[in-house]
């Protein structure tokens, strides 16, 4: 089938339900999520396939030829099916979900807007479509989180993520423009990285980690991770599909992209200079952190939230130790499983009424069994239980990392992660119901359930269907089924599972508070105030100063200088020249008559 | 008697020209000033005269275009004093004033 | 054909003056101005130049002629002039004058974008200045009287520096023809480049000789703002690109450095002014000040290096896109102050519950205005910045332009910044009191916004519609 189809359907979709099917909101969703699933279908025709397109010009004057292509590789296949499988159970999903809202069609056009966006990022054949569609998905994800826009803070939210995205990708414009003017093209099959060696690596890594900002802004690695958190304002859904599957991501999948794109392989990973070690920093970094500040959230959805920067900070570790092929797998099983989580606490939010305190719930277990036991199959996936689909791809992370200083940084993440994931779990599955919403809480409706089904069974079945992993042969993705018992990676990962699963169980097992308070971490380290007094100081002082100094220099001073210092020769005449006394005329023109006379009788001489 | 030669002439004629810019400069009420400006007029009559009667032609006459100037000063004159004294009047009218202190409507 | 489109105008607000019905005129002027700008574009046969000898010595010529540049130019000119007379509120029985001095601005741009002469080209931006001043000064807002002098005054002061650099350029060159404009002696180029720099760059509001233009559009009424922040304002613009880049090439590169603080100080300095604004018209303005600091962007890469391929299709497009969006905006912004009584975000809020229709077109300016793929501004601002990295060879180190580039980059943040800011302050939040009972945009008010609306979308998905015009 023509891969165009895969960004014309969702597009198309967007513009009937804006232009025509506001009014109608059960046909939009229709529309919407039978898009999405043609695109679906049209995905897996391409898995096999060596179909390709031929490039349309977008701008192509002397000098500059930029292009919409689409680069079909398993890379992007693979990706494709990750973004329109979770997009299918999403929407489907969201069907019941958003069953009541009252602007359903808005959201159903947002949502296949944002399918139209993201698929761009991964078909992109060049940078600049990528930038163009990186940029649509930002709108997107701003739009989706402002989709309740009326509650200050779903406001406040979907406006602080695009600003902090704003932030990112510029340094991401300035890394592809340097990146053009050294490769004179920004096609990713034209790229050659042998053009990196006869130029410092100063320069090399500088534009490679001028491109990382885009994926630090995108992907939310510190410090631009302040935006994830608050995005959670949006629908739950939504939170599943772009904040922890697919366009957070995107910044992993743009690394990868680089990297192979320009050959950049652990041989050849000297051209780039430092470059990946500060990648691999700035992700485990963000990845402890993270998991740090998880383990003292109370709101369902904040924990899954600071869980999944913590697992991309992991993805864009690997990326950094030169095995982006780790990353893609990890980011490829980790979007199953961390979808079915989100849509799980979406089930459980909606049977609790909009309750979102996991302190408030309790007992869900024997009241939404389906939900309860996908969720535990997702938070097992995620904890790298050995045979789920996280033990895997995140044995294959703590392998790259092996023998350096980060692996320890990974090992202690790990047992972060289990131990706040059975947090979460002790609390608002075990034990009894603590308040109203939970008591008459009941198992969802077969529309919401059945997509926790299917992808509970992807967190277990995606590391064996290869044909989809989002890795390119050229890159060596290996992994054995049954775990290595003499590998000390394995026994540090289960070691630190169980010590995170023991200590969570030792300390929230029949708690009906929390029993440990560390303000740091539920605090999230002061980020966000740090930053609002950054802003204070240095926008808006510096803007109210700037303003003050443009008013006052140079409209005061300069403009109003001028015009006073006019106005007041002007005042002077007015004043003294123009008395209205008759006699002061007289004299005036008497002397000026004398004055004529004098010059031209006498003077002339 | 001597006959009295140009030089005085002219330094009368500029005599009665200096009263009377005096005049119109440091006096007030408008019908002085008024008068004042005659006499500016006479005095440049005078001196029009006296060249006229010192710049004797060829044919022994004295040059009588500097005297057919003054007759046309003393019939314009005539009309300017009657046109200035009928503004004077309905100023007063307009005003009550006929002093120049009191009337600075031109002031900026 | 091209003096029809000048005479179109001009006949159609003598006739407002004269008795003809006021709206219906305009609408059928610039409807019919459209349509005749169409045609002459469609095909270069009927699109020959016109000429008329006014004054044999000096030899000055009413002559038109259209290029590239000055198509698209036009093409802005009638789209924005459509929407402009359908756009602000007219107050009661002001209708002649309000019209009339809308087609007498449009008529002027125009003109100046089809002369090729010099005297016309200047004489006609002049024609257009004055109904801008009647009307900013009699049917303006707020502090009409001082924001009518002050962008008199400050216009007047430009173009007179202008003048005298176009005099002593065609002094050089011998001649007031376009097409006998060439370059001039090096030793007189700085001067002129100089001249014209400060000439053109007032009317282009360049830092820090700006201050004229927030005021001025805040007060002035809604077609003038449209006409003036969307077409006139390219006037600077399009004469530094077309006379001097040509005359005095040599002059531009001196003076590079210069004009890269300038710009900066637009884009970053008026950016940070834009941020601290309380008001929604005078945001508007600033970012248009703003904005034009990308186009100079381009012009200094242009004057960096002559042969730069990029920068002058960057920078003409990108004044066709901001002045589809600028109009768009200031458009817009009549709208709500229409709806609600007020343009203080602080007493604005929550506008898209009770205006959705408003709020989804002002989003979409809004977007366009800071850069969105998708729409145009994005097309011109992108190449923009390939036309500042495409001197730069990897490995030396950077030149003025690139490194302007780079600083010019953070301005994409800074204008996010205040459009969302404002937007979310006023269309999104909980209602207030001011726009509990506002009612949504009207059908009819519609159609200039989705005129400059459908412009945006269409030139930034497919922007070689506007640039086909400059490859031949």
């Amino acid at each position: 089938m023509n891969p165009w189809l895969l960004l014309i359907l969702p597009i198309t979709s967007a513009v009937i339900i804006h232009l025509g099917l506001k009014r109608s909101a059960t046909a939009s969703a229709l529309l919407s999520s039978l898009c999405v699933i043609a695109t679906l279908i049209v995905s897996f025709s391409l898995l096999g396939s060596d179909a390709s397109v031929v490039a349309l010009d977008w701008i192509n004057i002397s000098g500059l030829n930029l292009e919409i292509g689409l680069e079909l590789d398993q890379l992007s296949k693979g990706m494709m099916i990750v973004v329109t499988g979770i997009g299918v159970l999403v929407h489907v999903f969201s069907l019941g979900y958003m069953k009541d809202d009252e602007a359903k069609a808005r959201y159903f056009g947002c949502l296949s807007l944002f399918m139209f966006s993201m698929t761009g990022i991964v078909l992109a054949s060049n940078f600049i479509m990528m930038f163009i569609f990186w940029e649509l998905v930002g709108l997107s994800s701003y739009l989706l989180i402002g989709h309740w826009y009326h509650k200050d803070s779903a406001a406040d939210a979907a406006k602080k993520a695009f600003l902090t995205n704003r932030i990112g990708d510029f340094g991401f414009m300035i890394g592809i423009l340097m990146l053009w003017g050294i490769m004179g093209t920004v096609v990713f099959a034209e790229m050659d990285g042998s053009q990196f060696s006869s130029l410092c690596t100063c320069l090399t890594g500088m534009v490679v980690l001028l491109i990382f900002c885009g994926a630090v802004g995108k992907s939310a690695q510190l410090p631009l991770h302040v935006w994830l958190p608050d995005a959670m304002e949006g629908p739950t859904p939504v939170s599943a599909l772009i904040h922890a599957a697919t366009m957070v991501a995107a910044g992993v999948y743009m690394m990868a992209r680089l990297f192979l794109s320009l050959g950049i392989t652990p041989d050849t990973a000297e051209l780039i200079g430092s470059a990946p070690q500060v990648i691999a920093w700035i992700g485990g970094i963000t990845s402890l952190f993270a998991a740090l500040m998880a383990t003292q959230q109370n709101d369902i959805k904040k924990i899954l939230a600071y869980s999944t920067l913590s697992q991309l900070g992991y993805m864009v570790m690997a990326v950094g130790l030169v095995a982006p092929e780790a990353g893609m797998f990890h980011l490829f099983t980790h979007a199953w499983f961390k979808a079915l989580l989100f849509l799980g606490s979406g089930a459980v939010i909606y049977a609790c009424h909009h309750e979102q305190d996991i302190w408030k719930m309790g007992g869900l277990l024997k009241k939404m069994p389906i939900t309860a036991i996908t969720f535990l199959i997702g938070t097992m996936a995620l904890t790298a239980v050995p045979f789920t689909a996280g033990f895997y791809s995140k044995e294959g992370i703590l392998h790259a990392a092996h023998h350096q200083p980060l692996f320890w940084v990974a090992a202690f993440v790990a047992l972060l992660t289990t131990f706040y994931m059975f947090r979460l779990f002790i609390v608002a599955f075990l034990g009894k119901a603590r308040e109203h919403g939970s008591k008459e809480a009941s198992e969802v409706s077969l529309i919401m359930s059945v997509p926790l089904v299917i992808l509970a069974v992807m967190s277990f079945a995606a590391p064996h269907i290869s044909a989809i992993f989002p890795v390119p042969s050229s890159w060596s993705l290996e992994f054995d089924v049954m775990p290595h018992f003499d590998d000390p990676v394995f026994w540090t990962s289960i070691g630190a599972f169980l010590i995170g699963a023991v200590l969570a169980f030792t300390i929230y097992s029949g708690k009906d508070k929390d029993p440990l308070s560390i303000p740091l971490f539920r605090n999230k380290f002061y980020f966000d105030e740090i930053y609002a007094w950054i802003i204070k100081i240095f926008q808006d002082a510096l803007a109210a100063i700037v303003h003050f100094l443009d008013a006052f220099l140079i409209n005061t001073l300069l403009v109003g200088g001028l015009t006073r210092s006019a106005t007041g020769i002007g005042n002077f005449f007015r004043r003294y020249a123009q008395s209205g006394s008759l006699s002061g005329y007289a004299f005036l023109m008497a002397v000026g008559v004398l004055l004529v006379i004098y010059f031209t009788v006498f003077a002339s001489k | 008697m001597p006959t009295p030669s140009l030089t005085e002439y002219l330094i009368i004629s500029g005599l009665l020209f200096s009263i009377g810019l005096g005049g119109v400069i440091i006096r007030r009420n408008i019908i002085v000033i008024f008068m004042c400006l005659e006499m500016m007029l006479a005095a440049a009559s005078l001196t029009l005269v006296a060249f006229s009667r010192f710049n004797v032609t060829d044919n022994g006459l004295p040059d009588y275009d500097g005297q057919m100037l003054v007759f046309f000063i003393i019939t314009v004159a005539a009309a300017e004093v009657a046109v200035g004294l009928a503004i004077i009047v309905s100023l007063y009218r307009a005003r009550q004033t006929i002093h120049t202190d009191e009337l600075t409507s031109l002031k900026g | 054909m091209l003096l029809a489109l000048i005479l179109i105008p001009l006949l159609a607000a003598i006739g407002i003056l004269g008795g003809l019905p006021a709206r219906l005129s305009a609408v059928v002027a610039s409807l019919a101005n459209i349509l005749v700008a169409t045609y002459a574009l469609s095909c270069p046969a009927c699109s020959d130049g016109f000429s008329l000898q006014v004054l044999a010595d000096p030899n000055i010529n009413l002559s038109l002629g259209i290029t590239g540049i000055s198509a698209i130019m036009v093409i802005l000119s009638v789209i924005v002039t459509l929407a402009a007379v359908y756009s602000g509120k007219c107050p009661e029985g002001r209708e002649k004058l309000w019209y009339s001095s809308t087609l007498f601005i449009a008529a002027g741009a125009i003109g100046a974008f089809l002369s090729t002469d010099v005297f016309f080209f200047y004489a006609f931006h002049e024609l257009a200045l004055i109904p801008t001043f009647l009307m900013i000064g009699i049917l303006g807002r707020g502090d009409r009287k001082q924001a009518a002098w002050k962008i008199t005054i400050y216009l007047a002061f430009g173009s007179i520096i202008l003048l005298a650099g176009l005099l002593l350029a065609t002094a050089h060159t011998g001649s007031f023809a376009f097409s006998d404009l060439k370059e001039i002696p090096v030793a007189a180029q700085n001067t002129v480049a100089l001249l014209l720099i400060i000439g053109f760059g007032t009317l282009v509001s360049l830092f820090p000789l700006h201050s004229w233009a927030a005021p001025a559009y805040a007060s002035a009424p809604t077609p003038v703002a449209m006409l003036h922040a969307g077409v006139m304002k390219k006037f600077g613009l399009y004469g530094l690109l077309v006379i001097g880049m040509k005359v005095a090439p040599q002059g531009m590169l001196h003076w590079l450095p210069w004009i890269c603080v300038l710009l900066l100080g637009n884009i970053i300095w008026v950016g940070l002014v834009t941020i601290n604004q309380k008001r929604l018209d005078l945001m508007l303005g600033n970012s248009s000040v703003m904005h034009m600091g990308y186009i100079f962007l381009a012009i200094a890469a242009l004057s960096a290096n002559p042969d730069n391929t990029i920068a002058v299709p960057a920078a003409v497009l990108l004044m066709f896109a901001h002045g589809i969006s600028i109009a768009l905006l200031f458009s817009l912004a009549s709208v709500v102050e229409q709806k609600t009584g007020t343009l203080e975000i602080a007493q604005l809020g929550g506008l898209a519950k009770t205006a959705p229709a408003l709020a989804f077109l002002f989003g979409l300016a809004g977007m366009a205005s800071i850069g969105l793929p998708g729409l145009a501004n994005f097309a011109g601002e992108v190449m923009v910045f390939f036309a500042g990295f495409a001197d730069w060879t990897p490995g030396e180190s950077m030149g003025w332009v690139q490194i302007t580039t780079i600083i010019a980059l953070w301005g994409v943040v800074i204008s996010a910044v205040y459009m969302l800011r404002a937007y979310r302050n006023s269309f999104q939040g909980p209602l207030v009191k001011a726009t509990e009972n506002a009612s949504d945009i009207h059908n009819c008010e519609k159609i200039p916004s989705y005129i400059l609306a459908i412009t945006l979308l269409v030139v930034g998905i497919y922007p070689k519609i506007i640039l086909q015009f400059l490859s031949n």
